[in-house]
C-alpha cells in the first residue's frame, strides 16, 4: 500500500486528528498549550507507584516486568501505521496496581489523588499539589459508557495494569473525545481517574514546563454529578491542581483528553 | 491608567475572616449589591458571566507614565503627536445611566472607574451617582495625587467601596520616576493611610515588567502590602499603548511563575490567580470589559479592538460577540496580550498607524477570527 495513502488517525506530532466529529474540536492546532515529554525511566516509575500507589508492599509486577510489557505496547503501537503517530507523541506509561474500585469518586479522593499529591511532593519538593475542589467526590464520578474506561477498571480488578497515557486529544470537547474514541482501534480507551493518577504517580512531572503552558487535562472518561461538569489536572506555574469546572461540551484550545493503551 | 481589576481584589484561595467581614458588611449595608455578587459563581457555572465593567469616561490625567495603556486615547496625544482632534461623540451621564441599567439587568455588579485618572474628573460624583452605588458595587482607580484624608472621606461617603491606587516600586525615585512625577511616591503613601484612615477597601496595583519579580524591591513591596493587610495586585506589562515602545518590558513565563510562588506567601496576585473558587486564567470578557469615552467596548484595558459600540450594539450582543470569540471567550491559563506572540503581533500590526482606538467592530475582532 503506498504510504502516503495509510489512514491514521493521529498527526505527526501524535495529535488524534478530529475527523468527522459532531461535537465540538478544532479542527487544527497552532500548538500553543503542549506537553513536554517527560524523561522515560521505567525503574523510577515502578519504584514511585510501589511506593505512594502499592503502599510499599511488593507488586505482582517487577519493575522489569513493567518495562518489558510497557515497552511491548510502544512496540505494537508502533508497528500499527494507523497509531503509530498516537507512540510518537507525547506519552508516559503507567502501572495501576490491581484494585477493586466501589464507588469510583470515594476511591480517587481517598487513595488515588493523596497518591498523585505524596508522588509529586517527592519529585518536586518546592513545589505543591493542590486539590482545589473541597467536596466529597463520593458518588459523583461515573464511567461514560462510550469512554471504553470500564475495562481498565475491570482489568484492574482482576491484576496489575500496564498502559501509556497519551494526552493527545488536544482542543477538544469533552463530547468530542467520546466521539473520538469510538473510532479509534479497539484496543485504545478514554482516560479516566485512576489510569491519569496511576500515570502522574509514575511521571508527576508531566505538567511541569519553564517555557510554557501545557494544557488542562480533563478526565474525559468521567461524568461529573452534573452535565457539562468535569474534573481535571492543570499545572499552577510550577504546580499541579485537581479541581472541578464547567466544560458545558465546549472546546478550548487549552482544554485535552488523553488516550490510554492497554495491553 | 494602567489599573485594573476587582477581580483581582477577591484573589486569595479561602474567605479569610477579614474578607468575610467585609463581605457581611456588604450583605448588611447594600444587600442587593450583596446578592448579585453571591450569584457569580452560580451564573460561571452556567456559562453565564459578569465581568467588571472598567468606565473610561475621561482620560484626562495629571501624570505621563511610562506603561500607561491609554496615552494613545488621550486628547493631548491625539493633539501634540497625530495633530488630530477626535470628533467622535463621547460619553456622558445619560450613556452611564443606560449602561448601568443594562449591566444590572444582566446580574452584572461591579464597575472601575478609571480613565486618565478618575480623581481630576469635575463630575466624578455625577458619574457615581449616574452608575447608582446601591446597584453597583463601585471601585476607582487612582494614582493617588489628590488622594488626602477628606477626600477620601468623601470618596467613601458618596458610595464608593474601593479604591485601587497605583504604585511601580518601593524606591521611591524609581516610582517617580516610571509615573514621571516628582513627589508621587510620597502622595501614594499619603493616600494609602487616607484610604484605610477612611474605611475604603484597598487593593494596590503595580505594573511587572520583565525580570521585576525576582528583585528584592519587588519582594519589599508584596512585604509591605502583606503587613498592611492590603492586597497587591500585579499587572504584566502589556506591548501596547505607551509600552508599544518597550518591547523590553513584556514578561516571560518564568516571571509570571515566580508571581504565582509568591502567592503562596504574600497576599499578591495578578488578574489570572484563582479567586475564591473561581478559575477564570485570562478575564478577557469572562472577567472584565473596558467601555472606552467612545462607547466602545474591549475586552480588557490592554487590547485596544472593540467588540461593539454600545450605542449600536446592546451589551448582551457585544459580551456575546466576545465569549464566542477563539481568542476571547475560551479558558486559558495564560495572559493574551501580555504572553502570546501570536496575538500580540496581530494586535502590533492591526494598530500599528491607527489614529483613533479602539479599532471598530470588524476592523481589529470579528466573528471570523481564527486562532490558527
Amino acid at each position: 500500500m503506498n504510504a502516503a495513502k495509510t489512514p491514521t488517525f493521529f498527526d505527526t506530532h501524535g495529535r488524534c486528528l478530529p475527523t468527522g466529529l459532531k461535537a465540538p474540536a478544532h479542527p487544527a492546532s497552532r500548538r500553543w498549550f503542549l506537553f513536554q515529554q517527560p524523561t522515560i525511566d521505567y525503574a523510577a516509575i515502578h519504584a514511585r507507584t510501589l511506593q505512594h500507589l502499592g503502599r510499599g508492599q511488593a507488586l505482582a509486577t517487577s519493575a522489569e516486568a513493567f518495562a518489558d510489557r510497557a515497552q511491548a505496547i510502544q512496540a505494537r503501537l508502533l508497528a500499527a501505521p494507523p497509531c503509530a503517530g498516537l507512540a510518537r507523541g507525547v506519552g508516559v506509561p503507567f502501572l495501576l496496581p490491581a484494585d477493586r474500585i466501589g464507588d469510583y469518586g470515594q476511591a480517587l479522593e481517598e487513595k488515588y489523588l493523596p497518591a498523585v499529591s505524596a508522588a509529586f511532593k517527592a519529585t518536586l519538593p518546592a513545589y505543591d499539589f493542590v486539590n482545589h475542589h473541597a467536596h466529597p467526590l463520593n458518588g459523583k464520578l461515573h464511567i461514560a459508557s462510550e469512554s471504553r474506561h470500564a475495562r481498565l477498571t475491570k482489568a484492574a480488578s482482576q491484576g496489575d495494569v500496564v498502559g501509556w497515557l497519551y494526552p493527545c486529544l488536544l482542543e477538544y470537547s469533552v463530547p468530542a473525545m467520546r466521539e473520538a474514541i469510538a473510532a479509534l482501534p479497539d484496543g485504545l480507551l478514554l482516560a479516566g481517574g485512576l489510569d491519569t493518577c496511576a500515570a502522574l504517580v509514575g511521571s508527576p512531572c508531566l505538567f511541569l514546563r519553564l517555557d510554557g503552558y501545557p494544557p488542562l487535562l480533563w478526565l474525559g472518561a468521567l461524568d461529573g454529578e452534573k452535565e457539562g461538569i468535569g474534573y481535571h489536572f492543570e499545572a499552577y506555574g510550577y504546580n499541579l491542581t485537581f479541581n472541578r469546572r464547567a466544560h458545558l461540551g465546549q472546546a478550548a484550545e487549552y482544554w485535552a483528553g488523553a488516550v490510554v493503551a492497554l495491553e | 491608567m494602567s489599573t485594573l481589576h476587582a477581580v483581582a481584589a477577591e484573589s486569595a484561595s479561602t474567605l479569610n475572616p477579614q474578607e468575610q467581614a467585609k463581605r457581611n458588611d456588604l450583605t448588611h449595608r447594600k444587600p442587593y449589591i450583596a446578592e448579585k455578587l453571591a450569584r457569580i459563581t452560580a451564573m460561571e457555572e452556567r456559562g453565564e458571566i459578569s465581568p467588571i465593567i472598567r468606565l473610561e469616561k475621561s482620560y484626562l490625567c495629571n501624570f505621563q507614565c511610562t506603561h500607561c495603556s491609554a496615552e494613545y486615547y488621550m486628547d493631548r496625544h491625539l493633539d501634540k503627536v497625530l495633530k488630530i482632534v477626535d470628533e467622535r461623540r463621547k460619553m456622558d451621564l445619560d450613556d452611564v445611566r443606560r449602561l448601568s441599567d443594562e449591566a444590572d439587568r444582566l446580574g452584572l455588579a461591579r464597575f472601575v472607574i478609571t480613565g486618565g485618572e478618575p480623581l481630576v474628573m469635575k463630575d466624578f460624583d455625577a458619574v457615581v451617582a449616574a452608575i447608582d452605588p446601591e446597584k453597583h458595587y463601585i471601585i476607582t482607580d487612582t494614582n493617588g495625587w489628590f488622594l488626602d484624608l477628606p477626600r477620601a472621606q468623601h470618596l467613601k461617603a458618596i458610595g464608593v467601596e474601593k479604591v485601587q491606587l497605583s504604585l511601580d516600586s518601593m524606591v521611591a525615585e524609581d516610582h517617580d520616576k516610571f509615573r514621571n512625577k516628582p513627589g508621587s511616591y510620597k502622595r501614594v503613601m499619603r493616600a494609602i493611610d487616607a484610604s484605610l484612615d477612611a474605611g475604603l477597601n484597598l487593593i494596590l496595583s503595580t505594573v511587572l515588567v520583565k525580570g521585576r519579580a525576582k528583585t528584592n524591591e519587588f519582594r519589599e513591596m508584596c512585604e509591605f502590602a502583606t503587613k498592611k493587610g492590603i492586597g497587591l495586585y500585579v499587572s504584566y506589562a502589556k506591548p501596547t499603548g505607551s509600552c508599544t515602545n518597550h518591547p523590553e518590558f513584556v514578561i516571560e513565563k518564568e516571571d509570571a511563575d515566580i508571581l504565582r510562588e509568591l502567592e503562596k506567601t504574600y497576599n499578591v496576585f495578578s488578574h489570572m490567580t484563582p479567586s475564591y473558587g473561581s478559575f477564570k486564567g485570562c478575564i478577557t470578557v469572562k472577567g472584565i470589559i473596558t467601555v472606552t469615552s467612545t462607547m466602545e467596548v474591549t475586552p480588557c484595558p490592554y487590547i485596544d479592538f472593540s467588540l461593539g459600540n454600545l450605542r449600536q450594539t446592546s451589551l448582551a450582543e457585544v459580551l456575546a460577540r466576545g465569549m464566542r470569540n477563539p481568542w476571547l471567550g475560551p479558558h486559558r491559563p495564560d495572559c493574551i496580550i501580555g504572553e502570546d506572540p501570536k496575538f500580540i503581533q496581530i494586535h502590533t500590526e492591526k494598530t500599528r498607524g491607527a489614529k483613533f482606538l479602539p479599532l471598530p467592530w470588524g476592523q481589529g475582532f470579528s466573528d471570523n477570527d481564527s486562532l490558527v
